[in-house]
């Protein structure tokens, strides 16, 4: 241990923890952005609201059961699927219609539907601030590096990203609906030829897009105050994210998602003040010379 | 089919004008209410409108004043200063109303002021913290109901001068607020203690929802204290950062409106311990027949318990309705001639509206966040009142700074 302390300082090594934390949601959220992206063709904007509103669904069953742990495991698995019934109602109803329109027709739309979204969570849960409580196992803190304290919960995140990420390569990668939904994406018609009904396919990828959204406000939940408002600043990040990492490409928005954690945490290292303007440095750099993105975009 | 719908359309959007057009009654005060009412700020705006109105309808049960009833309605702004001043425009030029009652954005609240006294018509601001509202740009026609970023950081000061802590740090939202408050604090602070030191300053976004890679930072430098200058759900974010590391165990620190109801209920027993707060109004304090008659009211019309804003929108509703009583005309001039150096019984004590500045002189109460038996979430305890005679602005200190 001594020789790495040598090369990298504790601070650094503990900064760099609580940036890969960080990274864990942004990564689950701009994912399923990049999945709708890639195989829609949809920018949905109103991707932020599903992630607060998966938030919103995680305080409310989390709620019912008092706060307990079973509590918070129970919202892990039913605010995603909550979120994802209500995007397959949107899909099946609004977005299905509208897949061969232009982008920017389809950007405005989803903005008005990220709006209506805001209302309706006041509407439903109130304007208070929400909070919902981190189970008593991941409560409290773990030293790390000598005495640095490193959130328990984190510790749960770091595990977490990685498992979603490998769930997310099996479904791209080895299951049939994958396999239809990559073709899909480059050409539409001539899966539609050979006799695979298009629409469901697309449906199921907004669906699992939007779930990865709700799984995101899930997981963010016992760190901050549920909040209306908690839609816009994630978005922004995601989109950046996703443009860094290449449009439509879920391993680019893995890579935006580690350079924005990253930059982020290393930044406040170095100029505490100004912290926040490194991972957006990033996202120019990167523009700059890679105006595509990282990695290949299916656009 | 495409007439019945083209002529159901019609029919909405007709419907939609008999619903747009609110219909002031003929011999009424009319009041307009430009405030935010949808996203985040609605959390305390809410209370505000709340309050207002169960103070309009007592007194409009009683007859309302000098024979009118009291008649409000409201414009959402939409937390847009462009939005909000053309709504108060909209107000007073097409609606004709007697005075303006808002808002919670500050930045409206100074374009509404700005306009408003080429008007002359009085304004009482009821939730911006901004100083300059009522310090630099101050004029005779606005009124500010709430305690403002000055007034805050000098009353977090007087307590905190008291306290052995000398090595500060500074962190917060990275907007106007944030650095008002940050400022009001520390300005005030060296002022009363010359020898406290500021090592260092940490500033994230508005919004930022991760706190902890900033306060493993703000651990290492190990000052005595923080002073946390954050604002809507920045409050809560920053509070169940500092358990989740453990920096409330470690570190003291204060933000204002830390011991509000608003933070502190959200958290329930989760909420970390001995965090200093400031805040104008706590439900549970004082203790008096008041304010527990106040309590009783609100939670009887609206089953929750009202919060700082309810007493804003309360109390400025009854400086309305009593300064009328007491000009004996529905006149604006009148108006602002008689709730000046107006002092009325709140659920706090007996407030006034300061004659030199038009500032209520609500008192500030600083106290430690404890979990105490009988409540499912922290509340104050170890509360000092600060009386608003030792933390408002003396009025030569408003007129050197509104010159």
């Amino acid at each position: 241990m001594d020789f790495i302390y040598s090369v990298i300082s504790p601070g650094v090594l503990s900064q760099i923890l609580v940036g890969l934390s960080r990274t864990v949601i942004l990564f689950i959220v701009s994912s399923g952005l990049s999945l709708i992206l890639g195989v829609l063709r949809i920018p949905n904007v109103a991707h932020g609201s599903l992630y607060m509103i998966g938030a919103y669904m995680a305080f409310s069953i989390s709620h019912v059961f008092g706060g307990s742990d079973m509590g918070f495991w129970l919202a892990l698995v039913g605010a995603p699927l909550g979120v994802a019934l209500v995007s397959l109602i949107a899909e099946r109803g609004l977005f299905q219609y509208l897949y061969e329109r232009e982008h920017l027709m389809l950007l405005l739309l989803t903005f008005a539907v990220s709006l209506v979204f805001g209302d309706l969570v006041k509407i439903v849960w109130g304007a208070e601030y929400k909070s919902v409580p981190v189970p008593q196992v991941f409560q409290g803190f773990v030293l790390l590096f000598g005495n640095l304290p490193f959130p328990r919960y984190n510790t749960f995140l770091l595990v977490m990203g990685p498992l979603v990420a490998v769930a997310l390569w099996l479904i791209v990668n080895k299951t049939k609906i994958g396999k239809i939904s990559r073709a899909a994406a480059v050409d539409r018609e001539m899966v539609d030829a050979v006799g695979i009904n298009v629409s469901w396919v697309f449906g199921m990828v907004f669906v699992i897009g939007c779930l990865l959204a709700g799984l995101g406000g899930a997981l963010v939940a016992p760190t901050v105050s549920v909040t209306l408002g908690m839609d816009h600043t994630l978005i922004i990040e995601a989109f950046l994210i996703v443009i860094m990492g290449g449009l439509g490409n879920i391993w680019g928005a893995l890579l935006g998602a580690l350079i924005f954690g990253l930059t982020q945490s290393l930044g406040i290292l170095i100029w505490p003040q100004f912290g926040i303007i490194f991972p957006y440095t990033a996202v120019v750099v990167v523009l700059i010379f890679r105006p595509t993105g990282l990695l290949k975009s299916t656009w | 089919m495409k007439r019945v719908l083209l002529f159901s359309m019609c029919f909405i959007c007709v419907l939609g004008l008999f619903l747009v057009s609110p219909t002031f009654g003929a011999n009424t005060i009319k009041i307009g209410i430009v405030d935010t009412y949808t996203g985040p700020a609605t959390t305390f705006t809410m209370d505000v409108l709340d309050g207002f109105k169960m103070a309009v309808e007592k007194i409009n049960a009683k007859g309302g004043v000098l024979g009118k009833k009291i008649e409000y309605t409201t414009r959402d702004e939409k937390f847009k200063p462009d939005i909000g001043l053309a709504m108060a425009k909209e107000l007073i030029l097409k609606e004709k109303v007697d005075l303006l009652v808002g808002t919670i954005n500050s930045a409206t609240a100074l374009a509404i002021s700005d306009f408003i006294k080429k008007e002359k018509v009085p304004f009482f601001v009821t939730f911006s913290k901004s100083s300059k509202i009522n310090m630099e740009k101050g004029h005779r026609y606005v009124f500010m109901m709430n305690e403002h970023t000055e007034m805050a950081g000098k009353a977090a000061a007087l307590v905190l001068a008291k306290k052995p802590y000398v090595k500060y740090w500074i962190a917060g939202d990275d907007y106007e607020y944030g650095h008002a408050i940050a400022d009001g604090v520390w300005n005030n602070l060296k002022k009363l203690k010359p020898q406290v030191q500021l090592l260092g300053q940490t500033w994230w976004k508005l919004g930022e929802a991760d706190f902890t890679p900033y306060i493993t930072q703000i651990v290492a430098a190990k000052p005595d204290f923080i002073i946390v200058a954050t604002g809507g759900s920045g409050m809560v974010n920053f509070q169940k950062a500092a358990k989740a590391t453990g920096l409330s165990q470690q570190i003291p620190f204060y933000q204002h409106t830390a011991i509000e109801f608003s933070t502190l209920a959200p958290q329930g027993l989760n909420a970390p311990e001995g965090v200093y707060g400031t805040a104008n109004y706590l439900y549970y304090y004082p203790d008096t027949p008041a304010n527990r008659a106040f309590v009783d009211e609100f939670r009887k019309k609206y089953n929750r318990y009202p919060r700082i804003g309810a007493l804003y929108g309360y109390m400025t509703a009854q400086f309305i309705a009593e300064g009328f009583k007491k000009a004996g005309k529905v006149d604006r001039e009148a108006l602002i001639k008689a709730v000046e150096g107006m002092s009325l019984d709140s659920p706090v004590g007996k407030l006034e509206i300061r004659t030199c500045d038009h500032q209520l002189t609500l008192p500030m109460y600083f106290g430690l966040t404890k979990k105490v038996g009988g409540y499912n979430y922290l509340i104050a305890t170890d509360i000092t009142t600060i009386p608003a005679k030792d933390y408002l602005p003396t009025c030569e200190e408003v007129k050197k700074a509104r010159k």
